[in-house]
């Protein structure tokens, strides 16, 4: 038979498919195991020098000092709630701007090349006039991060709004919705899943933006963790601070923004369509 | 009808009927020059000190200097040639690469959480251990501008191959296609919609973390500008250097990417979707 001639690495693998399409949340982080060894092996054989790429291992123990003495746990929440306070910020300002700018044609044709110019313009180009402005400080921070999540956000509202077909508007009008309702049950939930997918973006966006930042502005916080490592030259703490940004945004964007975004989508999603 | 919305829009708004090309550059620049009246006026009324915001006047003067005793071009110069480097270098690893790993769907589920894993760290956050590696310079920057648009290219392109429905597939090859006509036949061209939107985020994310590098690592290029400007409250060179930070993006994200994304997807994405 076939089966006969299918070598046992190949019917391991096949079992580890058959398992993997079962559990997908673990099935997720089987593939990092070999990447794992791959650079403790590597370090183990010496091509670099240990000062260079220390292995994982010796960043795990860093992780549990670092933890211990409470310098990690203070350094990620500040980072955390600057990014959140900023996000915040951007969401309160850009929700509103970007449904203006997408309802009203004279806004729109007067602020559109405004926002796409300070769009381009790019948060981390700010950092030098708002260190002058504000100084090494949160406020600094904060604002970059507003800034950068702004304009995902404010852009795509104004497509997700655009994106409502006039048949709705007119239904909704003509029976008897006021303005306002308007606004809330059919133009606010018909741009929902794009303005999900501009704070996706935006949140992409300002991630890098703050730990920029954070470098650059150096109080506090994972970026800085990295970045004062680098002066120090110590490796360990800059791969560690790696793998603290990548597990953080990973678990915020797989378990908070993509089931968001597919909710919408799945809940709002037709009604745009 | 879902199909007469390209027509119709939504009230007051409008997709508005496209304009000539002269009344739409008109359109888009006005407000900009309005927005160019109010900074001055404000500076004016306000008598802002320069060291806070700069006039009109002072920027274009430092544009001119700068572009007279040749400081501006180099500093130009030397990010556009990092950015074009890094970028080639990547595109060119990440598409094979990324062709490699989604033609087969295992192999695909396998490396899809790991590319999203190094796609999140993509750019900024790898310029402390580049400028360890690298020193500071050309080589830490460029490497922050290549695995910028490597891994985020390489994720993109491997869900483009991945989204190919296997019929396509099945199809060429039972028509008798060699594995060569598969890939330059089906492969590249269903997930080339994918590998430009890939290109295009890879290099906002390069971009940034460009102007980043600069500020921190070199001594030469438009963050460099910005940052040293910084040291001598020379307000008017670091809003000088911003809005050509920006008046370069835009024309490569409008003159360059979003044509090449408007002509893959309008030349494969009605293929796929037909």
């Amino acid at each position: 038979m076939s089966a006969a001639a299918v070598s046992p690495g190949l019917r391991l693998w096949g079992a580890y498919v058959r398992w993997s399409a079962r559990q997908p949340v673990l099935a997720s982080l089987v593939p990092f195991v070999p990447v794992l060894v791959l650079w403790a092996a590597v370090v183990q054989s010496g091509i670099f020098p240990r000062v260079f790429l220390p292995g994982p291992i010796e960043v795990v123990e860093k992780f549990g000092t670092l933890m211990a003495n409470g310098i990690l746990p203070a350094y990620l929440e500040d980072s955390v709630v600057r990014l959140a306070a900023g996000t915040a910020v951007g969401l309160a300002i850009g929700i509103p701007l970007g449904l203006l700018v997408g309802l009203s044609d004279r806004a729109y044709r007067v602020l559109w090349p405004v926002l796409l110019f300070f769009q381009a313009i790019g948060d981390i180009a700010w950092l030098p006039i708002l260190l002058i402005w504000f100084g090494f400080g949160l406020t600094t921070m904060i604002f970059v991060i507003v800034y950068t999540v702004l304009f995902p956000v404010v852009l795509n509202t104004v497509l997700g709004v655009r994106s409502v077909p006039l048949e709705l508007h007119r239904a909704a009008l003509s029976l008897g919705a006021s303005r306002a309702r308007v606004l809330w049950e059919v133009v606010l939930p018909g741009a929902l899943p794009n303005i999900m997918t501009g704070l996706r973006n935006g949140l992409g966006f300002g991630w890098r933006a703050l730990i920029a930042a954070e470098i650059i502005v150096g109080t506090s916080g994972i970026g800085f963790l990295m970045f004062d490592a680098r002066r120090a030259g110590s490796v360990v703490e800059i791969l560690l601070g790696m793998a603290v940004l990548g597990v953080l945004w990973y678990v915020v964007d797989s378990w908070v923004l993509a089931p968001i975004e597919r909710a919408t989508g799945q809940r709002w999603g037709l009604v745009t369509r | 009808m879902p199909s007469t919305e390209a027509e119709t829009g939504t009230y007051t708004i409008a997709p508005m009927r496209r304009p000539g090309r002269v009344a739409g550059a008109a359109a888009f620049v006005v407000p900009l020059l309005a927005l160019l009246v109010i900074w001055e006026a404000v500076v004016r009324a306000f008598d802002v000190s320069p060291r806070v915001f700069p006039a009109i006047e002072p920027v274009v003067k430092a544009g001119i200097e700068a572009t007279l005793d040749g400081t501006l071009i180099r500093h130009i110069g030397a990010s556009l040639g990092r950015i074009a480097l890094g970028t080639l270098i990547g595109i060119a690893l990440a598409v094979p690469l990324g062709i490699a790993m989604g033609t087969n769907r295992a192999v695909s589920t396998f490396f899809t959480p790991l590319l999203r894993f190094f796609s999140v760290l993509a750019g900024i956050a790898w310029i402390p251990i580049a400028t360890l590696w690298f020193g500071y310079g050309f080589g830490a920057i460029t490497f922050v501008i290549f695995n910028a648009v490597f891994f985020v290219v390489a994720y993109n392109t491997l869900l483009g191959v991945t989204s190919i429905a296997m019929p396509l597939r099945h199809a060429a090859a039972s028509l008798g296609a060699s594995r060569w006509q598969l890939l330059s036949e089906v492969l590249v061209p269903g997930a080339l919609p994918n590998i430009v939107t890939g290109v295009r985020t890879g290099l906002g994310f390069a971009w940034r973390g460009l102007i980043a590098a600069e500020m921190i690592a070199t001594n030469v290029g438009l963050g460099y500008m910005l940052f040293v400007a910084r040291d001598f409250y020379r307000t008017e060179v670091i809003v000088l250097g911003m809005i050509i930070i920006g008046a370069l993006w835009l024309l490569i994200d409008r003159l360059l990417l979003a044509p090449l994304e408007r002509a893959t997807i309008e030349r494969w994405g009605m293929v796929r979707a037909a």
